[in-house]
């Protein structure tokens, strides 16, 4: 929804006739109204992100205090291109991110279409809904755990009741099934955000087009293919654009199985070495050299973004 | 929307209905496990099989969350945290959100884009010099430690929403105002603001939710343990080698119940917030 509202906002600027006298207030006023905004976001995310990008060409270690601080240009980068454990949460991170955005949009659909038929239950499917989004990513991590318990977890009792397996799994010290789970995990807590954009979106489908088409004798299924779903195309965008960027800054789920099952090198993700990197092994340098390189490829897909959105407005 | 239903064919309704139980089964599952757990003794936990049901309710797991950790004082702090963390975004976001709605700025467009590029800012890459910064004007271990990233991080969000909340707002209502004799900040006060009320507590919901979910900044700039927040707080049950599980699922419970009641109060202010900004998750 964000990007049809956006492009009609446009249009409803009204072209007011401008009083010239009055422009310098109505700009002053602007000023004063976006600055402590413009501070905020300055102080608090700009300044220390363009510290990050200065950071990451000088070495600074604090486990090695008398090597100080000397300026070592693009070395972490060359450093970062060939450590093994870096290419490996790469590879971690986009192989998570796309079982994980394309789970979220498999099971998200699905759910929308659910929570959007009238019903009796629909405020407890609206609350369902919105149950995995709002639950602290910590929290999801350590349920999530519980449940894929090797001895006692419910997942285990369940494939074992059903014939499915004879042995209990040991879910996350086995590197393939800890990635399974941690799979689960991630696609349980975010399909709710693709599911609630696309309510969104059908929220804005006026029902006469779907109900035109089936009287033109399109069953439900043609008509959620052929009318619904090329409609929602830009829910979906918004959808996968915000899932991406999250799905390569993923961090509390993992590092939350990792204290479960301490060896995971699977399930390093590019956040999680970041951040072992910065407060474990106190390699601020080398840290914000792989900072720079996370923040290049989100800002990369806010690039997509923002072409796409502007692409519609024009 | 409370249209009448279309009418369904059999397997249609069957389809739905499935659907439906799927998806409140699956949203509520965890939550009630975690429930279920919280109340058990650890010997029935040590069952496979797994035993469903607790023998009896076991609430002695509930009483040892508060005096095993000062939960207590991490459920005050989470509170106060995240409180003003959600009052000092909007107070920001409000006039921001206002000035490009509503007033005639130049580059309107590529401000809206700048507040969405903020929004995609990786925390974990500010997490060492933001750290350096709270050291630098000794703020680690206190409240405005945890506030100010806070508020910034969910300003974008504020904004995004407020946004479209306002520009939702029929300009006409304004203009009446202010040929009526109104000043500019009188048409704000007495109309756009009482009219905007849903898109503000929409707004301070969504940085409510992210502040009090948290985890990686509170980690590592509130190391001491009368300083902790909840989110931090649930998992400093564990030990080296040991999970204590219904402890631990009582201290998940007690941390998710605000977010639970919130959920089950505000679900219509949650989906419209979410539908109209496409927000982060």
């Amino acid at each position: 929804m964000a990007q049809p509202t956006r492009s009609q906002r446009l249009h409803l600027q009204p072209s007011a006739p401008r009083r010239s006298r009055r422009e310098p207030s109505e700009r002053l006023l602007a000023f004063l109204l976006l600055l402590p905004a413009a501070l905020l976001l300055c102080g608090v995310l700009l300044f220390p992100m363009l510290t990050t990008l200065r950071d990451s060409v000088f070495a600074n270690k604090l486990t090695e205090p008398w090597a100080g601080t000397p300026f070592v240009g693009l070395k972490q980068y060359a450093q970062m291109i060939h450590d093994p454990r870096f290419l490996q949460a790469l590879r971690n991170t986009l192989f998570f991110g796309v079982l994980t955005v394309g789970g979220s949009f498999l099971v998200g659909i699905p759910m929308a279409l659910a929570a959007h038929t009238p019903s009796r239950v629909r405020g407890l499917a609206r609350v369902a809904l919105l149950l995995p989004w709002a639950m602290p990513p910590v929290i999801t991590g350590l349920i999530f755990a519980w449940l894929f318990n090797g001895q006692y977890g419910v997942v285990n009792d369940l494939l074992v009741r059903t014939g499915a397996v004879h042995e209990p799994l040991r879910w996350l010290s086995t590197p393939g099934l800890a990635v399974v789970a941690l799979v689960i995990t991630v696609v349980w807590k975010t399909s709710s955000f693709v599911a609630l954009i696309v309510l969104g979106g059908l929220q804005g489908i006026p029902r006469d087009l779907t109900e035109a088409a089936q009287v033109d004798g399109a069953t439900r299924v043609q008509s959620f293919f052929r009318v619904i779903l090329p409609l929602l195309g830009p829910s979906l965008a918004v959808a996968f654009i915000f899932r991406a960027i999250s799905a390569v800054q993923v961090f509390d789920i993992p590092y939350t199985f990792i204290q479960q099952a301490p060896a995971q090198g699977l399930l390093e993700t590019l956040g999680v070495y970041i951040y072992r990197t910065s407060i474990e092994f106190l390699d601020f340098g080398y840290a914000a050299t792989l900072s720079g390189a996370l923040f290049s490829v989100s800002l990369g897909i806010t690039a997509l973004y923002v072409r796409f959105v502007r692409g519609g407005e024009g | 929307m409370d249209e009448p239903a279309p009418r369904l064919t059999l397997p249609e309704r069957l389809g739905r209905s499935l659907a439906l139980i799927a998806l409140i089964v699956g949203g509520f599952f965890p939550f009630v496990w975690m429930l279920l757990t919280s109340v058990k003794t650890e010997g029935e936990l040590q069952k496979f099989p797994v035993q469903y049901l607790p023998g009896s309710l076991n609430f002695a797991n509930y009483a040892q969350v508060f005096t095993q950790q000062p939960f207590a004082r991490f459920f005050f702090n989470s509170l106060t945290v995240s409180l003003l963390s959600t009052v000092l975004a909007i107070v920001v976001a409000a006039p921001a959100a206002y000035a490009l709605s509503r007033l005639n700025i130049r580059g309107r467009g590529l401000l809206l884009t700048l507040v969405v590029a903020f929004s995609m800012f990786p925390v974990v890459s500010l997490l060492v010099p933001l750290f350096r910064l709270m050291r630098g004007v000794h703020l680690l271990n206190s409240y405005p430690a945890l506030i100010l990233p806070y508020a910034a991080l969910s300003l974008p969000v504020a904004i995004l929403t407020l946004v479209a909340f306002f520009s939702a707002i029929p300009r006409d209502l304004e203009a009446a105002a202010m040929v009526d004799g109104s000043s500019r900040v009188g048409a704000l006060t007495r109309v756009v603001l009482p009219l905007s009320a849903p898109g503000v507590v929409t707004a301070a919901l969504l940085v409510f939710v992210n502040s009090w979910n948290e985890f990686l900044l509170a980690l590592s700039f509130n190391t001491r343990l009368d300083m902790r927040t909840v989110s931090v707080g649930v998992t400093l049950y564990q030990g080296e080698f040991a999970f204590p599980w219904p402890l631990i699922a009582a201290a998940v419970v007690i941390a998710t119940v605000p977010i639970v009641i919130l959920i089950a109060v505000f679900q219509k202010r949650f989906v419209a917030g979410l539908t109209a900004g496409g927000v982060k998750a």
